[in-house]
């Protein structure tokens, strides 16, 4: 009577776990498919795409889709592939997430370690940037960028970027320094220390998991941004976002879709490469805050 | 020269909540003064607020004769052990020592010399290589301490700094606390929850309740003439006993009554006290008297002022080096200390000798020591 029942349970339950692993992998091809086809076509010939279908292993593996992504696809006028702007890109995005992780870690340890009247308020309007589109401040900061005679810079990209990132990385910071105990600040007060000592050697020692987080999220976000790039930057000054996408419109012949699929590889690998280098620490620091020592 | 002075000082927090009242407490150079006082009632921000940390909303804070009120923490010249311990969490202990000795820029030599002997000191030499979420409470709380002791200031403050070690650790600790006090004739202000702390350390005391100053003096007086209900209760283990007494004129003397669970009636002669207590005459007071002022054997006072007392035995508890038996007086339970060799079990007869001369009396509304 036991054994039976017994038998029907593990029966049972490996029915189970076998539908659900089904299931998972289903919608790990799912999702990976799109990659797949991406890589494989990237591979190919002109001529294998055309005798193919989308997801044939390539006949011949040639990485000239690649070499001709990187240094001679016809991006709009020129013809020099993605690589100039691949490092507009870099250029952007180093400065751009340094200093906006940096601005927020201060700003979080003002808010949350020398509040003053009225640093509740600020923090609720600083809230609000994560909320504004990108949109509304399109105008309004071309304006600014005029003023200041960055338009069409890099430079003039890199603080857009952290001026829109800001709101983020203090968000961040905030939340990560509130758990931390102000006993810590009003120790390192009385040991002598004053505002940027107790910040460099007591608060940043400890905020790993949430710098982690920041620049992760920033660069992410960067990286991946094509409407400012696309209007306060120009020609010489593009992110490889703006370049896939004039790469892909050039329309002069035929749609080489091994070159354009090996230039969205190129524009996203980074991202993806942050993700698999930091997501563990990703992950941790995200729930960091709950976890206090 | 760091005597302070605290005066007519309060703190609001957030224009509404007033957790110190007024606090008026002078100590001079050298004197070791302890906090006491229920929980949550404003001890951790009296002591921030000499140190500092907190701005005061009102009152001047003198330390060494010096109005200290508006000044930063790191003029203030304090040293201070936290409740929360507050180690921090990215060095070891031996970091956590010297930073502020590092901060004030001590040559590297003294540094080190003065961290291996704060470690000697707090039996802590062999963790001064671990970082604080590696040790227990207990070794916690002894960095924390050995964080202030590595520095020599005007003033020490301990907040509750003892409350996590186990008993015997305890003892000790106290005692080098004590012989530090003798040695650095630092001034220092102490937060405990501990009777026994509170006595052997203190030259003074301060009972805080509501953010109230109860009574501020020396530990006798402190124990012998609390100023109200609430300081008697308080200091003492095992408390007090509060007994409503009616005041009568018996024989031309003023009488107070105490009547047992059996009807006995017993007068207490109120000797001189009289003067004072003669416009309660008709009037309930209450009689508040330690237990150890009743006991089997004489206290070596005035025998005038004792009166033997006959009664049942309630609840019996030895602890000792003597038995608490409980006895029921005007309908409440009275603790009496008495000597372990005197047998006594629930429900036999009892008789104890009741030591009125260092009895006192509170008046039943005001809660305020009469005499
Ligand atoms: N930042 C603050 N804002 C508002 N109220 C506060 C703040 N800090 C403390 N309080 C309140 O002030 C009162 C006194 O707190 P405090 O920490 O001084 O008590 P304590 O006497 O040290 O108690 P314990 O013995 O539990 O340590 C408490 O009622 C507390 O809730
Ligand atoms: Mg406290």
């Amino acid at each position: 009577m036991v054994n039976t029942h017994m038998a029907q349970r593990d029966w049972r339950y490996y029915l189970n776990r076998g539908i659900i692993h089904f299931i998972l992998l289903f919608a790990v091809l799912f999702y990976l498919l799109p990659l797949i086809v991406m890589v494989f076509t990237s591979f190919k010939t002109m001529d294998d795409i055309r005798a193919g279908n989308l997801i044939s292993l390539p006949t011949e593996w040639v990485v000239d889709a690649w070499v001709k992504a990187w240094s001679s696809a016809c991006t709009g006028v020129k013809c020099e592939g993605v690589e100039g702007y691949f490092w507009n890109s870099v250029a952007i995005v180093v400065p751009a997430v340094l200093i906006s992780t940096a601005i927020g870690a201060l700003n979080g340890y003002v808010l949350t370690k020398w509040r003053f009247r009225g640093s509740e308020i600020f923090f609720g309007f600083l809230l609000f940037g994560c909320f504004i589109p990108f949109q509304v401040v399109l105008l309004p900061m071309a304006q600014t960028l005029g003023w200041l005679g960055l338009a069409n810079t890099t430079a003039g990209l890199v603080m857009v970027h952290v001026v829109y990132g800001m709101a983020f990385t203090t968000l961040f910071f905030r939340n990560f320094y509130v758990n931390i105990p102000d006993e810590l600040v009003k120790a390192a007060h009385l040991d002598g220390a004053g505002f940027f000592t107790i910040f460099w050697r007591i608060l940043l020692p400890i905020s790993g998991p949430i710098i982690v987080v920041t620049i992760i999220w920033q660069t992410t976000q960067i990286w991946n941004d094509f409407l400012f790039g696309v209007v306060y930057g120009s020609g010489e000054t593009q992110p490889i976002t703006v370049a896939l996408n004039n790469l892909v419109n050039t329309s002069t012949g035929v749609k080489e879709y091994n070159v354009h699929m090996a230039a969205a590889i190129i524009a996203g690998l980074p991202t993806l490469l942050v993700y698999v280098l930091a997501g563990k620490y990703f992950v941790r620091g995200l729930t960091a805050g709950s976890v206090k020592g | 020269m760091a005597a302070l002075d605290i005066e007519h000082v309060r703190k609001v927090f957030g224009g509404k909540t007033e957790v110190l009242k007024d606090i008026n407490i002078s100590i001079d150079d050298g004197e070791f003064l302890i906090l006491v006082g229920p929980s949550g009632c404003g001890k951790s921000t009296l002591l921030n607020s000499i140190a500092g940390l907190e701005d005061i909303t009102d009152g001047v804070i003198r330390i060494g004769g010096q109005d200290v009120s508006r000044k930063s923490p790191k003029d203030r010249d304090i040293a201070m052990v936290f409740q929360s311990y507050a180690l921090y969490p990215s060095m070891n202990v031996r970091q956590n020592i010297s930073f502020g000795l590092e901060i004030r820029k001590i040559p590297k030599e003294e540094i080190n010399t003065e961290v291996d002997r704060v470690a000697k000191l707090l039996q802590i030499e062999h963790l001064l290589d671990r970082k604080p979420s590696q040790l227990s409470g207990g070794q916690r709380q002894r960095v924390a301490m050995g964080r202030a002791l590595a520095r020599k200031p005007a003033i020490y403050l301990f907040d509750e700094p003892l409350s996590n070690l186990d008993a015997k650790l305890r003892v000790e600790m106290r005692t080098e606390i004590k012989k530090l006090h003798q040695n650095l004739g630092t001034t220092i202000v102490y937060v405990t929850h501990d009777q026994i702390e509170a006595m052997t350390l203190a030259d003074r005391i301060a009972v805080m309740k509501d953010g109230i100053l109860q009574q501020f003096g020396s530990p006798q007086e402190i124990y012998d003439e609390p100023n109200n209900i609430f300081v008697a209760g308080f200091m003492g283990s095992p408390s007090m006993n509060f007994v409503p007494t009616p005041v009568q004129k018996e024989g031309g003397m003023l009488v107070a009554k105490l009547t047992t669970l059996e009807g006995t009636t017993f007068s207490l002669p109120l000797g001189d006290r009289g003067n004072v207590l003669g416009k309660y005459e008709g009037k309930q007071v209450i009689l508040g008297v330690r237990p150890e002022r009743i006991s089997n054997v004489s206290a070596d006072g005035n025998p005038e002022d004792s009166i033997v007392l006959k009664s049942k035995a309630g609840v019996v508890e030895p602890t000792g080096p003597d038995t608490l038996v409980h006895m029921n007086l005007n309908g409440i339970e009275v603790n009496c200390r008495v000597d372990p060799d005197y047998k006594v079990k629930t429900g036999d007869p009892l008789e104890v000798i009741m030591d009125l001369s260092k009895a006192v009396f509170f008046d039943k509304d005001t809660e305020a020591r009469i005499v």
